[in-house]
């Protein structure tokens, strides 16, 4: 999987690019809007992560220009300021998802490989699988090595978005946001409640643990028992 | 450059001072003249009315004469007597002719013997006529009459004539006079204009010598709205009242810089001493991946912190809520509850909705403020408790939204600081780890409430403690905006 990165904050691209190629991806990285521009334009990216506050060729230009000759690259576009016009301009231009700075890369990881699946995944799927952990999308049924576990319907919810991204640490706030709508931080444990909760349903009785806990960052299910 | 100064001359608006001078002076170029133009008439008129009132009275006399002297056979007393009515009145002449213009008597000069030929004189005796002869005007009458003896037996005309020339002068003075007092009479009101306008301003430029000296550190400064004129008064309250909201976001903007320095304050000195400490020798690669740990819950700590501040000041600057939609509150209450739902039951306490409304607002930003009163509430219940949420609707004054918890009193005095920044009632729990909040729930929480044009406020009485969130009805809020 190859992303371009462009962005011209130093500290920033390089973190981006340690990040994105520590996790698995080959990281092209162009440091200013020309250089972003020429890239996207020849390459072949599976996905562009575009900064819009770009000293030269802004972000928008790029997009646009990306959008104009038929390209259909998931784009995800970074913007400064908490700004809603530049969140709906973004979109419009054909953006597929945007996060504001600073992020978290955790978040941003979590985006990444959302945008990355779609459209790679049949949307036809009735079960999900990992391990001898089953969810049955239809029935709203949980089985665990052939045991039935009764979930609530924000349980299951939980379950499914953690074994949707199995393997990938979900920070807290996506969590909320993806499972209960709630789009702010919160200064409380709910999170970890509810994960607690979920994890004496579905792993306390059984080997091996899938839901893990990825200090200061989030959760991750992930059924080779490690980190 | 010249031109260029010119127009920026002209394209502002003329100075308040020109404006009122011209403004006088155009009263007065209409007024005065007017009033100059009706007196003239008057005195002209007065004058011809003098003058036909002489005429009328020297006619009268000598019809008067000649009727006296008929019988009488002597030219001479005729003329004597003629004469002596004359002599009472300055400059009048008398001169009788008949019809054929055979002069019958005349006074010395002027000679009025053409009248006659002028045959359009009205001869009723009654109206009077300006006659001009040898460079002298005058005012004259004329009546004819029937003969009667011993004058003529035919009919003849009778003319009294006096000069009116004296008038003309005086008149001509007069209207000088008056024209040149005019003159200077628009000037001076010009003048007066300008100066009283300089006058008058006088009390401004004090006000604005006054705000000049306002500076930065005294903004508690106030300019006495009796000190000023009546139609200043305002102009002093409204600075006022905006020196007001200017010196509270200013203090606010103090206190948000004192807090927040203090609030980093701790965690940064924590995370430097940590650091150092774990530098100071050689740790397994285990120790050091705990102190990342243990720093980045830090770090995560202040972001939201430091989130939470900007949110506020974003919040607090807000005019106006951007994205207003209608928001059924039951559905927004029973999906916090939702998502709390496992934390309080955790913590053994139950959550309870009542009532209906639906109000007007961002959705996001009321569900962080409900939220925020939500998780508040369900942090100070004891295990067992029950968190209600009540939502009542009043025609007059909008939606209400009590959250009340039961738990230990709240002392009065900490009530009122409640919502302000980083408050916290128990002070020796300053920076309470994990679940105690960082001390800006309630404000944000305010702040939205109060940008949504509503009112929020808190009681606690025989261990129950309510936040009350008061919201203005959907209308009212809708045309508010």
């Amino acid at each position: 999987m190859k992303i371009l990165v462009v962005e011209d904050e130093a500290k920033i691209s390089e973190y981006l690019r340690q990040g994105l190629t520590e996790a698995g991806f080959v990281v092209d990285l162009a440091r200013n809007g020309l250089d972003g521009h020429h890239l996207a334009m020849t390459g072949t990216y599976d996905l562009i992560i575009l900064d819009v506050l770009l000293p030269d060729v802004d972000g928008w230009r790029i997009l646009q220009a990306l959008r104009e000759t038929g390209s259909k690259v998931p784009v995800l576009f970074l913007t400064a300021r908490d700004s809603v016009d530049d969140r709906v301009k973004g979109l419009e231009l054909g953006a597929d998802d945007y996060l504001v700075k600073p992020f978290a890369f955790a978040e941003l990881l979590a985006r990444v490989r959302t945008l990355l699946r779609r459209g790679a995944v049949p949307a036809t799927e009735t079960t999900l699988r990992v391990a001898d952990l089953e969810l049955d999308l239809l029935r709203r049924r949980v089985t665990r090595a052939g045991q039935r576990i009764p979930l609530t319907a924000k349980e299951f919810a939980l379950l499914e978005l953690l074994i949707r991204h199995h393997e990938e640490v979900l920070p807290r706030s996506l969590i909320a946001s993806q499972v209960w709508d709630m789009n702010f931080d919160s200064d409380t444990n709910v999170i970890d409640v509810a994960i607690r909760r979920l994890r004496a349903k579905i792993d306390d009785a059984f080997t091996p643990k899938l839901i893990h806990t990825v200090r200061g960052m989030g959760y991750m299910l992930d059924a080779s028992g490690e980190a | 450059m010249l031109r260029v100064r010119l127009e920026r001359l002209l394209r502002r608006p003329f100075s308040l001072a020109l404006r009122l001078t011209l403004l006088f002076g155009v009263t007065a170029a209409i007024v005065f003249p007017v009033f100059g133009w009706v007196i003239s008439q008057s005195m002209e008129h007065h004058f011809v009315t003098q003058d036909t009132d002489e005429l009328k009275v020297i006619v009268h006399a000598v019809e008067e004469v000649l009727s006296d002297i008929r019988g009488t056979d002597d030219p001479d007393q005729l003329a004597q007597r003629l004469d002596d009515i004359l002599v009472g009145h300055h400059n009048a002449s008398l001169y009788i002719a008949t019809q054929d213009n055979r002069t019958l008597f005349a006074s010395p000069a002027p000679d009025l013997s053409n009248i006659i030929k002028t045959a359009e004189w009205d001869t009723s005796g009654e109206s009077v006529h300006r006659w001009h002869d040898a460079g002298t005007s005058y005012t004259i009458m004329v009546k004819s009459m029937d003969g009667r003896e011993p004058i003529t037996d035919q009919p003849f005309i009778l003319a009294v004539a006096v000069p009116f020339d004296d008038h003309q002068h005086f008149l001509a003075a007069f209207r000088r006079t008056l024209w040149l007092m005019i003159a200077s009479s628009i000037i001076v009101m010009g003048l007066m204009g300008w100066v009283a306008v300089r006058q008058g301003h006088a009390p401004l430029h004090d006000i604005v010598a006054r705000i000049r000296r306002i500076s930065a550190n005294e903004l508690n400064a106030r300019l006495p709205p009796e000190g000023v004129p009546h139609e200043l008064r305002d102009l002093a309250v409204a600075f006022n009242d905006m020196l007001q909201r200017v010196d509270a976001a200013f203090h606010q903007l103090s206190n948000f810089n004192a807090d927040i320095a203090h609030e980093l304050r701790t965690p940064v000195t924590n995370l430097m001493t940590q650091t150092q400490v774990v530098l100071s020798r050689a740790r397994t690669i285990d120790e050091y991946r705990e102190i990342l740990y243990s720093n980045m819950e830090e770090y995560e700590r202040m972001a939201q912190m430091v989130g939470d501040m900007l949110f506020l000041s974003q919040t607090d600057n807000r005019s106006r809520i951007e994205h207003v939609e209608r928001l059924d509150l039951v559905d927004e209450v029973r999906a916090l509850f939702d998502y709390y739902e496992g934390w309080a039951e955790e913590r053994g306490v139950a959550l309870e909705l009542e009532g209906t409304a639906t109000i007007t607002g961002d959705r996001l930003m009321l569900r962080r403020a409900l939220g925020n009163l939500l998780s508040n509430a369900i942090r100070h219940t004891p295990a067992g408790g029950i968190v209600r949420v009540i939502i009542t609707t009043s025609d007059g004054d909008g939606t209400h939204i009590v959250v009340e918890n039961p738990g230990s009193e709240i002392p009065p005095e900490h009530l009122p600081k409640l919502f302000d920044r980083f408050y916290r009632v128990d002070a020796s729990r300053q920076r309470g780890g994990g679940d105690d909040g960082i001390g800006l729930g309630l404000a944000i929480a305010k702040s939205i409430i109060t940008a949504h044009g509503g009112e929020v406020s808190v009681a606690s009485t025989a261990g129950m403690t309510s936040f009350r969130i008061t919201l203005p009805a959907p209308d009212r809020d809708r045309t508010e905006n």
